[in-house]
């Protein structure tokens, strides 16, 4: 097996990785999978793409990442407030949070469509130097670049959960949101804060993916089945199962498909899904979310 | 509660009323005639219709295609007509899709009463109305470049009612391929495309027949699927195996996508490219394009070629940044049903219109003349350009093909 490959593996599943920490973040407190997460993506790269070809003299890659996350993660507590709160203060059944989420995912994707659907947008190259070469390998400039970015949001994501009292309260909403009110903790706020999370996640990655590949409609949800894929195989909830699942996800897609071809990796990619949800339903590491699956 | 209530019949009733108005979900984009007259039109029109992708995932191309219809409707009925008689056109939009392709169809031929329709540059819809058109006697002329959408591939016949305005993949797939050949003499070739794209796999195809007849050889045939972004694990093979050039036939994104993969993945051979390497494949694509021969049927952004004022009239009417083919696939297959429409007396005789266009010769489209072949509905004698890029992005055409008879089918 070629370093090549190894390498692009590991930078595919750091988008997954993205991907699916948004996922389970939200998954951990409100035990639903926020379908609309995907939707958020593509909007996020159509934010970035705007928002870079607004100035003569285009942004950094920095700026337009700052800006399109934090827009965001505004967008993500306005879809919270218009589309899960009254779910919540109803204490309505998850089926009506998973309803309400596909139905915004494919709602955000007909909104693009319509307004945005008749052109293709593509970021111009951000560097100088649009690959590397490392050993025997040749890679992206910009796959290093969003293994990077990936990889350290991730770390101060892990380190703000596990580190933080903020961090605590969310791991605390997640076991029981019941207990943590009795314990004091503002769960209305921590689960406002959930979404401000993964709607800054959803703006990293929309913007990364959006220059990696195009900005399209469907970027979101194209690329939100292996972003779900990897939450499943992390188990649902769990952001380090879901990290590690994610890395893994990419390099076993890459050789897959290297030796036995697009059409059959898919297949067999769910066939490890499913294979995990018989075998071992809570993922990796879910003992955190053993009783959310 | 009874707020609540009020808002509920509310939303139930925008709900159904919402089906009541999707049904069919076509959007007419232009005046459309008296649904009660026994045939379209009256007297001094003849209602024709168009059926292109204006809002599914190839409405770019779709938008441009439907405007090149109505430019090449405006302009005949500006030099009177056809006989006498204004066109008059409908527009519906399929998504891109077959289903709504099947009900846009429906639309026009039974509420409409369209006398022949022009239809997208897609070929899975146009599969679909290969037998419908057959039953109503309605020829369509589009840019489905599909063979199967025209010859029946078993008997090798044409379908009677199905007309291509353009060479078809295979024909296109040829010149390429006679091109890496001949011309750059390359030996060893590889094809990378999507394998859930007809428009993809009838140029592939072709393009390895082709090659292989003349003694060359196939070395990697890399594929991926439809809604995969990632396929570097194909590209790594294919500069593995290194063949003199590979051929790269899918729609423009996922061209540009191939294309960076390849580069990255240390490949430093030749590219060639199928006719969806023109814009917005530059504004798409990262890395640097060297060693890339792409098919073009127009020289657009030449001034001294005919489909040059078309395509600036396209760009200036829409706000387009940049030249798109279709604004002339659109005009091209509407100027070839207007050569058959003035060979007939009765325009919705639907059976003399597809006799008619079956012997069009020398239809004036907007950079050739268009000459139907009989025999596969298909254009015969019509050249392909071969460009590259130059290091700002601007083409430069560097020959124009034309197929010997025995490959020009």
């Amino acid at each position: 097996m070629s370093l090549q490959l190894i390498v692009n593996g590991i930078s595919l599943g750091a988008v997954y990785a993205l991907i699916a920490v948004g996922f389970a973040l939200v998954f951990s407190i409100l035990k639903f999978s926020n379908f609309a997460h995907g939707g958020m993506i593509s909007a996020a790269a159509y934010i970035a793409y705007f928002f870079y070809s607004a100035f003569e003299n285009p942004p950094s890659l920095w700026t337009t990442l700052i800006f399109t996350a934090i827009v965001s993660l505004l967008i993500a507590l306005l879809l919270d407030t218009l589309c899960y709160r009254r779910i919540r203060k109803n204490n309505s059944p998850n089926i009506y949070y998973f309803v309400a989420s596909i139905t915004f995912a494919i709602l955000i994707e007909q909104i693009l469509n319509v307004f945005f659907g008749k052109m293709s947008y593509g970021f111009p190259p951000m560097f100088e130097k649009t690959s590397m070469q490392f050993f025997s390998a040749s890679f992206s400039t910009m796959d290093l670049v969003v293994l990077v970015i990936s990889l350290v949001l991730l770390a101060v994501l892990m380190l703000l959960i596990n580190k933080t009292k903020i961090g605590l309260a969310i791991r605390a909403v997640a076991i029981d949101g019941r207990t943590g009110r009795l314990m004091g903790i503002n769960s209305g706020f921590i689960i406002l804060l959930t979404f401000a999370l993964a709607g800054f996640l959803a703006g990293v990655s929309g913007t990364l993916l959006g220059i990696k590949y195009s900005v399209y409609p469907a970027l979101g949800s194209s690329m939100m089945v292996k972003g779900f894929i990897a939450s499943v195989i992390g188990g649902l909830g769990s952001l380090s199962g879901a990290i590690i699942a994610a890395i893994l996800l990419g390099v076993i897609e890459m050789v897959l498909v290297y030796y036995l071809g697009s059409s059959i990796t898919p297949a067999l990619l769910f066939g490890i899904m499913l294979l995990f949800l018989f075998l071992r339903p809570q993922g990796i590491s879910g003992k955190f979310a053993q009783d959310k699956v | 509660m009874k707020v609540k209530k009020g808002l509920a019949v509310l939303l139930a009733a925008s709900t159904t009323l919402g089906m009541l108005a999707g049904c069919g979900t076509t959007d007419e984009q232009t005046s459309t005639p008296d649904a009660s007259k026994s045939a379209g039109g009256d007297q001094d029109t003849i209602v024709i219709g168009t059926i292109q992708d204006l809002s599914g995932s190839a409405s770019e191309a779709g938008n441009a295609n439907a405007w090149g219809v109505e430019y090449a409707v405006r302009q005949i009925n500006e030099q009177g007509g056809i006989n006498g008689k204004k066109l008059e056109l409908v527009t519906m939009d399929c998504k891109g899709d077959v289903q709504e392709g099947i009900n846009c169809y429906r639309l026009l031929v039974d509420e409409h009463n369209v006398a022949a329709i022009v239809g997208p540059p897609l070929s899975n819809p146009a599969l679909a109305w290969v037998d419908l058109s057959e039953e109503d006697q309605v020829p369509i002329v589009g840019h489905f470049m599909d063979e199967r959408c025209t010859t029946n591939e078993e008997t090798g016949e044409p379908y009677p009612y199905m007309f291509l305005a353009e060479p078809g993949c295979a024909q296109q797939s040829y010149c390429i391929a006679a091109y890496g050949l001949e011309e750059l003499g390359c030996e060893t070739f590889a094809t990378f495309y999507n394998a859930g794209l007809s428009y993809a796999v009838m140029h592939a195809e072709p393009f390895a027949e082709y090659v292989t007849a003349q003694g060359g050889t196939i070395v990697a045939e890399e594929t991926f699927q439809a809604g995969d972004v990632d396929y570097r694990a194909q590209a790594v093979k294919i500069a593995n195996a290194n063949p003199d050039a590979v051929f790269v036939c899918n729609y423009a994104a996922d061209n540009a996508l191939c294309y960076d993969y390849l580069r990255e993945a240390g490949y430093e051979g030749i590219i060639l490219g199928n006719n969806t390497f023109q814009s917005p494949f530059n504004t798409l694509v990262k890395s640097d394009v060297y060693d890339c021969y792409f098919l073009m049927n127009y020289d657009m952004e030449n001034p001294d070629d005919p489909s040059y004022p078309i395509i600036q009239k396209y760009m200036e009417e829409t706000g387009t940044k940049y030249p798109i083919a279709n604004a002339c696939f659109g005009y091209d297959a509407t100027m070839v049903l207007a050569e058959g429409l003035k060979a007939v007396d009765d325009p919705y005789d639907g059976e003399a219109v597809a006799a008619a266009l079956a012997q069009v010769k020398d239809a004036p489209g907007a950079a050739h003349s268009i000459t139907i072949n009989p025999e596969t509905h298909r254009t015969i004698g019509m050249p392909m350009l071969i460009a590259e890029y130059d290091k700002d992005f601007h083409i430069n055409v560097i020959t124009s093909y034309t197929l010997s008879e025995e490959w020009d089918t």
